[in-house]
């Protein structure tokens, strides 16, 4: 990995008696896209805010870009783009004029044609007179993204961008984050939608306030169990809840003597989503977090026999 | 900063002129609350036996107004910008706190000044109160007092997480206004302690100094000090507010 974009270590907030972040840690790659998926109430909005450096952590660091995101946080600011959760615009303002606002914040130069180059890229030039409230959810979506965009930002920083947003405008936000990669960009976003986390380079979960693993998705995927579903002649079965089913497999056929006693099997890999449940459910974290912690590399299957003629 | 200042307040100029009801509503509330006013007192004679005057006492009831609309209107901004996420946003775009504030209070006193206008030109002529003559001195002072109020509303609203809880310092601070400046009870009437907690209350210092003009006829140059010490008031909630307006959570 190069030079980390962002660089969480042990952050604490708690708001009252309720602990929004209780020790987050993450480190995101300079290029990389990549999402930070929980439930609702994990703790997403409250780290991306330590981000931005609108939060003051009560423990903690935050590096952004090699600044400290507290007490550098001007210089970080300037160099990210944020979209909130919300549109945070003005609905009575047209997106010409939000973003004419927001871009005199920092001095950004060349103002009118960054406007006009980010309400092109969301596809929003031809209404970028029109007042906001006559816009539909997706089309705010889209022009809080233009200004997000607008001062050419290192760092992208999404709160729930696709939320409320139709599948195919939602695959118009990912090819838009797919090409905002390919120009050096990096992506950190939050999302609650499992499909979305596929897109992205690498996940982190967040549950309670705490990171539980940060993985690409597909490696997250692969550590679910699959269930095998063994169907032996005689009409019974043999289920088996494994991880590693590429492996598991041959012994587990092997054991039942690979003959034509078994006629049939069924494998069920686990989605993105059913593995990330298994974490974010369990008190634990999930079986193989647990399993991770206790660093054990090869757990046995749990085999079960169903039907009346099982071997 | 005054680039920044000044973006805030036109951009919240542009929105009063999208949002026509809100402008309409903003000039209409102070022209039927000064008719109601010039109806109840008309219809009291008595006043005139007691040897109150109505003109008299129409300018400064028109003080209050505009310190209560100024008051009203601006309390709720900043508690709408923060749960809009607008507030998060102006700041991660490099929007300081006193930029902020001072532009919300320069892009609110600018319908303040036009509703103060409007309370002026019906102090005028419904109530015939001869205020050509001291125009200057008199239009300096409600202009400063709505700038004042304006600038305790956006302080105000520092305190308040969501807008529901705006409204319990809607009369918190304006019945003590009315009560302790002199509006409705001459000061000097006033219990000892009472008479202390006046010199907080930023009305005091408009209607000493509209008072002392219209119905003393003191020339402005005497009345600096409670002018000086108005506009001292306001510095000081501005002050307070970039102070109190909080960046980080």
């Amino acid at each position: 990995m190069t030079a980390p974009a962002i660089k969480i270590s042990g952050l604490y907030k708690a708001y009252g008696d309720i602990s929004a972040l209780a020790g987050a840690s993450l480190l995101v790659g300079a290029g990389e896209i990549f999402g930070l998926v929980g439930p609702n109430g994990a703790g997403k909005t409250t780290l991306i805010k330590a981000i931005c450096g609108v939060l003051k952590p009560d423990r903690g660091a935050v590096t952004i870009l090699g600044l400290d995101a507290g007490s550098e946080r001007y210089a970080v600011r300037r160099r990210l783009g944020y979209m909130p959760q919300e549109p945070a615009l003005y609905e009575d303002l047209s997106p010409r004029e939000n973003l004419a606002f927001f871009g005199s914040g920092y001095r950004t130069a060349g103002l009118e044609k960054r406007i006009r180059d980010s309400l092109e890229f969301v596809g929003l030039w031809q209404r970028r007179d029109d007042p906001l409230h006559t816009f539909s959810g997706g089309m705010r979506q889209r022009a809080s993204l233009a200004c997000a965009l607008l001062r050419d930002p290192q760092l992208l920083i999404l709160d729930e961008p696709t939320a409320g947003v139709d599948p195919t405008l939602k695959q118009a936000f990912w090819e838009h984050f797919r090409e905002l990669k390919q120009r050096g960009i990096t992506i950190f976003l939050t999302t609650n939608m499992m499909d979305e986390a596929l897109h992205c380079d690498r996940v982190a979960v967040i549950r309670s306030g705490r990171v539980l693993v940060t993985e690409a998705p597909d490696a997250i995927r692969s550590r679910g169990r699959a269930r095998i579903t063994i169907e032996l002649a005689g009409g019974g079965l043999r289920e088996a809840d494994v991880s590693g089913y590429e492996e598991e497999l041959p012994r587990l056929l092997l054991s039942y003597g690979l003959s034509d006693k078994v006629r049939r099997v069924s494998i069920h890999r686990p989605s993105l989503e059913d593995v990330v449940l298994s974490m974010i459910q369990k008190p634990d974290g999930g079986w193989w977090i647990t399993q991770m912690r206790n660093k054990t590399r090869n757990p046995k299957p749990e085999t079960r026999n169903r039907g009346a003629k099982a071997q | 900063m005054i680039r920044n200042l000044n973006a805030i307040a036109v951009r919240i100029n542009h929105q009063f002129l999208r949002d026509r009801r809100f402008m309409a509503l903003s000039m209409a509330v102070p022209l039927l609350l000064m008719l109601l006013l010039k109806y109840v007192l008309s219809s009291l004679p008595q006043l005139a036996r007691l040897g109150v005057h109505i003109s008299d006492y129409a300018i400064l009831a028109a003080a209050f107004l505009v310190h209560f609309l100024a008051y009203v209107l601006s309390t709720i901004v900043l508690v709408r910008d923060r749960k809009d996420g607008t507030l998060a946003r102006m700041f991660v775009y490099g929007f300081r706190r006193r930029e902020i504030v001072l532009g919300y209070v320069g892009g609110y006193s600018t319908i303040a000044a036009v509703q103060t206008a409007v309370v002026l030109i019906l102090t005028k002529y419904l109530f015939d109160v001869n205020l050509l003559p001291d125009i200057v001195p008199v239009a300096l002072t409600m202009l400063a007092l709505a700038v004042v109020s304006v600038g305790l509303g956006v302080f105000i609203s520092n305190f308040a997480r969501n807008e529901g809880q705006v409204f319990p310092f809607i009369p918190l601070l304006i019945v003590p206004s009315a009560l302790l400046s002199g509006v409705v009870i001459p000061i000097r009437n006033l219990p000892a302690l009472l008479q202390w907690c006046s010199y907080v209350v930023p009305l005091r210092y408009a209607v000493s100094v509209l008072a002392a003009v219209l119905q003393e006829h003191q020339p402005f140059f005497s009345q600096l000090a409670p002018f000086l010490t108005l506009l001292a008031v306001g510095a000081a909630l501005l002050a307070g507010a970039s102070m109190t307006l909080k960046e980080q959570e």
